[in-house]
């Protein structure tokens, strides 16, 4: 943790998926789509709070799905109208509109010396970002499809909060916060990956569409936390037994919807408009650093709510929750900070 | 040993999926070879690279559901089921031909499997598909249209009008773009003010999804849905695909807009039939040797059009004015 103080020159990274909400949800579940166009604007919101706040420069990731290019037209245009903005600079590299894309830009901007990153996109953006560096603190913006990780928040404070820390009028201690996630290994390590907030273990055995939607496919979930007004398979723990986001620990659940085997069954929210009866076997309290195997034969491993990893009989499949695993700036606590230290009082008159 | 099969298809589908998409493979790449020869008249543009849209999606279809195509046409002439023999003949100019040798390779049609017709106009497959669509409503058995664009045709006219039409009769209707990058050599950022054809789709209050163009059983899986959903009065939706595309725009293109390594790279990363080979050869479910054999069958099927089509007369001077007009 580093000590408050100004930062000679106030670096952020910024990476907005393109194509977070696009997935089969939005014909199965009736999921939102945030446009293009709204992308853009929260973007210039955001940016424009942050450059008030002291950040002088921008690295974003350039795409080939639309942000880009419009935010470049719209900062143009902002331009003519002596608006004030960072100075934005796209990273070199060539858009894949992959995940790559998101990985490669996280570490660029770490190479870069970025004092945070802000991600723009769903649940499956943010563990992309992280998985690639842990080490830089990010801020999320929403603009996904269950988005139990990042806040639902107006861009504009979270460009003031990440402004206050990057340009060091906030130490590290005073604007961050650390985060759990759940590390999963296949075969002692030979395929790992991570999920910030659920790993889901389904019998379908392909990745196909990527979004899971089919509760009667699903066989058990880990969470990092569920919280009870989250919207996606969270929600069954969040619903069941909740764990906050700071508490220690996680959770386990096997899901059956055998007669013999549920002890409970609840309604869920597994995605934006489903409404679901989940059966419920067994579930149990997530310890930090303790193994558990999936008892599934062969499967898939969803992160964060997308189809990621396949396994097949033979395979041996491990989630484990790791706690204090990455840090995220602390919106709030930041608001808050400045608040109670006038660090956004321009003048004061003496009482 | 036999494995149990984890894909959504049963061996032998998948087995008649990968067939689908060698032969329109193999069909592309032959005439890739005999148009550079001079031996074709007209101009064709090659669907190779981007099978696993056409499969993937027409895979759902009888024949009753229609189909309207775009100037890239022959991966959806096949993948509907329209004769390859036919098809060669028609793209050789020969007698037999699906439009008896008159029409070329962006006219090849074929009612009787529902397909309504490749097309050289860009987007003007739209509202053709809008009155097949409404045709499917009134005939209430359920059936529906698709239509194919590329990215550079959504920016058309006619394009938005069909889906405001579309989405105002709630018609059975999935629009596909197939989004190869490229519409023609125009970066899509440059011609194109908002760069997402999902929210094209929204500002007409069609639901829209974009899906990895180059995995079958992605695009089976959404396209599956999407054509549940129209079957079961749910109206349109919008399907993006997102795909490569192994040739030029046209056949002597020079695709200079390319970057340097760029067509290695996805004639070996983003190979759609490499990826169906990889799953279903690593799942246990198809061997090697099963896809092999397919190989040379299908090799033989084009070998054996193309030697038909060379043998099939040309059209004569009177067969111009046959075929002008149709009688109703």
């Amino acid at each position: 943790m580093t000590e408050a103080g100004p930062s000679r020159t106030p670096c952020i990274g910024v990476i907005a998926n393109p194509v977070s909400a696009r997935d089969i949800r939005r014909i199965v579940a009736n999921a939102g789509n945030l446009q293009i166009t709204d992308r853009v604007s929260m973007l210039l919101r955001m940016l424009g709070a942050a450059g008030s706040t002291g950040v002088k420069k921008v690295l974003m990731m350039p795409d080939s799905g639309g942000v880009s290019a419009m935010l470049l037209r719209s900062l143009q245009r902002e331009l003519q109208l002596q608006h004030n903005f960072p100075q934005i600079e796209f990273l070199d590299m060539s858009p894949t509109t992959t995940v790559n894309d998101t990985l490669l830009a996280a570490r660029m901007m770490r190479d870069a010396g970025v004092k945070a990153i802000i991600v723009l996109g769903g649940d499956g953006t943010h563990r992309a970002v992280v998985r690639e560096c842990r080490d830089i603190p990010i801020a999320g913006m929403s603009t996904g499809t269950n988005n139990a990780f990042p806040d639902m928040r107006e861009p504009t404070i979270t460009g003031i909060a990440v402004g206050l820390y990057a340009s060091g009028k906030l130490s590290a201690a005073q604007a961050l916060v650390q985060n759990k996630l759940i590390e999963v290994s296949i075969n002692e390590g030979e395929r790992r990956d991570i999920a910030l907030v659920d790993a889901v273990i389904s019998t379908d055995r392909f990745i196909g569409a990527r979004a899971l939607w089919k509760i009667e496919n699903l066989a058990a979930v880990y969470l990092s936390f569920a919280e009870p007004q989250a919207i996606g398979l969270s929600a069954i723990g969040g619903l069941l037994q909740p764990v906050g986001r700071r508490e220690p620990g996680g959770l386990a659940i096997t899901l059956s919807d055998d007669p013999l085997l549920r002890r409970v069954q609840l309604l869920a929210p597994i995605a934006p408009g489903m409404v679901r009866p989940v059966g419920i076997a067994h579930w149990e309290a997530m310890p930090a650093n303790q193994p558990f195997t999936v008892a599934l034969d062969a499967g898939v491993v969803a992160l964060d709510g997308e189809r990621e990893m396949t396994f097949d009989s033979g395979d041996r499949v491990q989630l484990t929750l790791i706690e204090n695993a990455f840090p995220t700036v602390d919106v709030a606590a930041c608001m808050q900070f400045a608040a109670c230290n006038g660090l956004l009082r321009l003048s004061s008159q003496p009482t | 040993m036999a494995a149990s099969n984890p894909f959504p298809l049963s061996k032998e589908a998948l087995l008649t999926c990968y067939r689908t998409m060698r032969t329109i493979r193999e069909f592309e790449d032959r005439l890739h070879v005999d148009f550079s020869r001079g031996d074709i008249p007209g101009f064709v543009h090659l669907y190779a690279g981007e099978e696993a849209s056409a499969v993937g999606i027409l895979t759902h279809l009888g024949d009753g559901d229609r189909i309207a195509s775009t100037h890239r046409g022959h991966g959806h002439c096949i993948a509907k089921g329209v004769n390859v023999v036919e098809m060669m003949k028609e793209i050789y100019g020969r007698t037999g031909g699906c439009g008896n040798g008159k029409g070329g390779s962006m006219h090849i049609a074929d009612l009787s499997k529902g397909m309504m017709g490749a097309n050289g106009i860009l987007g003007a497959g739209a509202p053709l598909i809008c009155g097949a669509a409404l045709a499917a409503k009134y005939r209430k058995k359920n059936e529906v249209g698709i239509c194919f664009v590329g990215d550079g045709a959504s920016n058309q006219g006619t394009f938005l009008e069909s889906l405001n039409l579309a989405a105002v009769w709630n018609l059975p209707v999935i629009f596909v773009v197939e989004n190869n990058g490229y519409a023609e050599s125009t970066s899509r950022d440059y011609a194109t003010a908002v760069n997402s054809y999902v929210d094209r789709a929204s500002g007409f209050g069609i639901p829209g999804i974009t899906v990895d163009g180059t995995d079958f059983l992605a695009v089976y899986e959404a396209a599956g849905e999407v054509i549940k959903r129209a079957r079961e009065g749910g109206g349109p939706s919008l399907l993006e695909c997102k795909m490569v595309r192994f040739h030029g725009h046209f056949e002597g293109d020079a695709q200079t807009y390319r970057a340097p390594g760029e067509l290695e790279d996805v004639r070996v990363n983003h190979d759609c039939l490499k990826i169906f080979s990889a799953h279903v050869v690593s799942a246990g479910v198809i061997s090697s040797d099963e896809l092999a054999a397919i190989d040379k069958s299908v090799l033989a099927l084009i070998e054996d059009s193309v030697q038909q089509a060379k043998a099939a007369p040309l059209p004569t001077l009177a067969d111009l004015t046959t075929d002008v007009y149709v009688n109703y």
